[in-house]
């Protein structure tokens, strides 16, 4: 089973420190949510566990393998796959074009193959055509495979960065702000995909801001404020604690 | 057929020079904003010359010597290269140019300096270019099909991206300048044994001015984004012949006017136009989204 597990990771840029000591599991076959208000540092804690920020300290172990010094390229064909809070596409490319991207770490045709335009690498071509079509028909999205990316409505753009993520086929994915834009009704249909993903055994973090799409989903949830881990629990229990409520309203 | 004939020099120019546009277009389509491919070029051209005429073998190992000089250089290149990004490998790949041009202007005992090394036996005639273009052509429709042709998109759109998706940037980029060096030194080759002399400032700022429009005009991301600019920009001083002495300052012009209204290049803007209006036929609530957003 490949958990992720960080020990102690701490980052700072100069004298501010962004990840303050902080410890959390991501089980395999678990949704795990990570909340905290803007500022809090999920997005930097997301960048450190996949390699885009290196580690000021601590730990990152992923499938039981330390990868804390390990390049982000690395990091993504050991087997994480993430989205991104602002989203990032080939805007003027097609989404089926956008999805295929995401087999890179499956693909199996030589170098020459590919160059002189082999039957091995027209058949992987064609291969992957197939598998991105099925996945955008999981997403209800087939009819939009020539579109360009850039053109579809903001919701419809976060789903094809989730079909990417997936195409990597990933033991671990990281979702940041994944509803974000979307109605209850998407959202509803895109937690079903999470949990399907869950049970088939990966392993899922989830960031989020909208507090009953988290109670909804998560098993389990990290609360994250100034850099620091403030509470850990079920979803119920981490929203009447004390310290997450003063973290999100203040002080009374 | 006299007539015919008389364009033949310009179809011979134009082969060779697709193949130096494509050298340029394969790095700028992976996202490396180099221009060492015309140093390389220089390489491929005196390697060519100088085992042709000094050492008097024959034209496929010429050509293939040409190549994997230009091969070679764009390998280590690559290395200098990758740990720079934007202008930066723009500047440093300028120097490179630079650097071959001086070493072909002192180094005088082997390449014969500024008088240029001359003698050349014409070897290669509009066949061979015209196989060799084909050929090109066809190589970068396959690259563009496969997976590298994808690996090339993605690192150029967004870095972070394609790095997030398990591509190696640095090794992506090393492999398109290794095709942009192989068709550097192989038209640069072709280039020598067709025009009897070469000489060292022919592969300088010049030249660098002349394949970048092709790019920039035709467009860097579809494959026949070079080949139209190359067509246009050749045909151009031709079709009005005053244009033809101020051949390069056209080009200039061209290059700044179609960068401010057409920055993505002819064919680009085209496949673009095309893709949205289709999208948007297939999708009308797409349109209402576009609105709306």
């Amino acid at each position: 089973m490949t958990d992720l597990v960080l020990e102690n990771v701490h980052k700072n840029f100069g004298g501010v420190v962004a990840s303050n000591d902080v410890s959390m599991r991501v089980p395999a076959g678990r949704i795990t949510g990570l909340i905290g208000p803007n500022g809090a540092g999920k997005t930097t804690l997301i960048n450190l566990i996949t390699g885009m920020l290196s580690l000021s300290s601590g730990k990152v172990l992923f499938g039981g393998h330390d990868i804390s010094a390990e390049p982000a390229d690395r990091v993504a064909r050991a087997g994480m796959g993430r989205t991104f809070q602002n989203i990032r596409l080939q805007k003027e490319a097609s989404v089926l074009a956008n999805v295929m991207i995401g087999f890179h770490r499956h693909e199996t045709c030589s170098l020459i193959a590919a160059i002189l335009g082999l039957p091995s690498s027209r058949r992987e071509d064609a291969l992957l055509r197939q598998k991105a079509m099925a996945l955008l028909g999981r997403f209800g999205m087939a009819g939009d495979a020539d579109s360009p990316a850039g053109s579809l409505a903001y919701g419809h753009q976060r789903k094809v960065e989730m079909m990417r993520a997936l195409a990597t086929d990933p033991d671990l994915i990281l979702l940041d702000e994944p509803v974000a834009g979307m109605n209850d009704v998407e959202a509803l249909q895109l937690g079903r995909i999470f949990r399907e993903l869950a049970d088939e055994g990966k392993a899922i973090l989830l960031i989020e801001h909208n507090m009953r799409f988290v109670q909804e989903l998560c098993d389990h949830v990290y609360v994250l404020d100034g850099g620091r881990l403030i509470a850990e629990g079920t979803p119920r229990d981490v929203v009447a604690d004390p310290a997450v409520i003063t973290a999100y309203l203040g002080e009374e | 057929m006299d007539t015919l004939l008389s364009f033949r020099p310009l179809f011979d120019l134009f082969l060779i020079h697709l193949g130096f546009a494509y050298s340029q277009y394969i790095v700028l389509r992976a996202g490396a904003f180099s221009i060492g491919n015309v140093g390389l070029s220089a390489i491929g051209a005196y390697t060519a010359a100088i085992l042709t005429v000094n050492y008097g073998l024959p034209l496929p190992v010429t050509l293939l010597a040409g190549a994997l000089a230009g091969l070679a250089f764009g390998t280590l290149l690559a290395i200098p290269l990758a740990r720079l990004r934007g202008v930066y490998q723009a500047i440093a790949s300028l120097a490179f140019v630079q650097i071959v041009l001086s070493a072909n202007l002192y180094a005088e005992n082997v390449t014969g300096g500024a008088m240029g090394f001359s003698g050349i036996p014409k070897l290669v005639g509009t066949g061979t270019l015209l196989v060799f273009a084909l050929g090109t052509i066809y190589v970068m429709l396959a690259i563009s099909r496969s997976r590298l042709g994808r690996a090339f998109d993605a690192v150029r759109e967004d870095e972070g991206m394609a790095v997030s998706l398990g591509i190696n940037a640095a090794r992506t980029q090393a492999i398109a300048y290794m095709i942009s060096g192989l068709l550097a030194g192989l038209f640069g080759s072709l280039e020598a044994l067709h025009s009897y002399a070469v000489e060292p400032n022919q592969f300088g700022f010049h030249l660098i001015i002349v394949i970048l429009s092709y790019v920039v005009l035709g467009g860097r991301r579809s494959v026949w984004g070079p080949l139209v600019g190359v067509a246009l920009l050749i045909a151009l001083p031709e079709i009005s012949r005053p244009l033809a002495d101020a051949r390069i300052m056209i080009y200039g012009l061209i290059l700044m006017v179609v960068m401010n209204f057409m920055p993505r290049g002819i064919v680009d803007t085209l496949v673009a136009r095309r893709a949205r209006r289709r999208s948007r036929a297939a999708n009308p609530e797409v349109r209402q989204a576009e609105v709306k957003g």
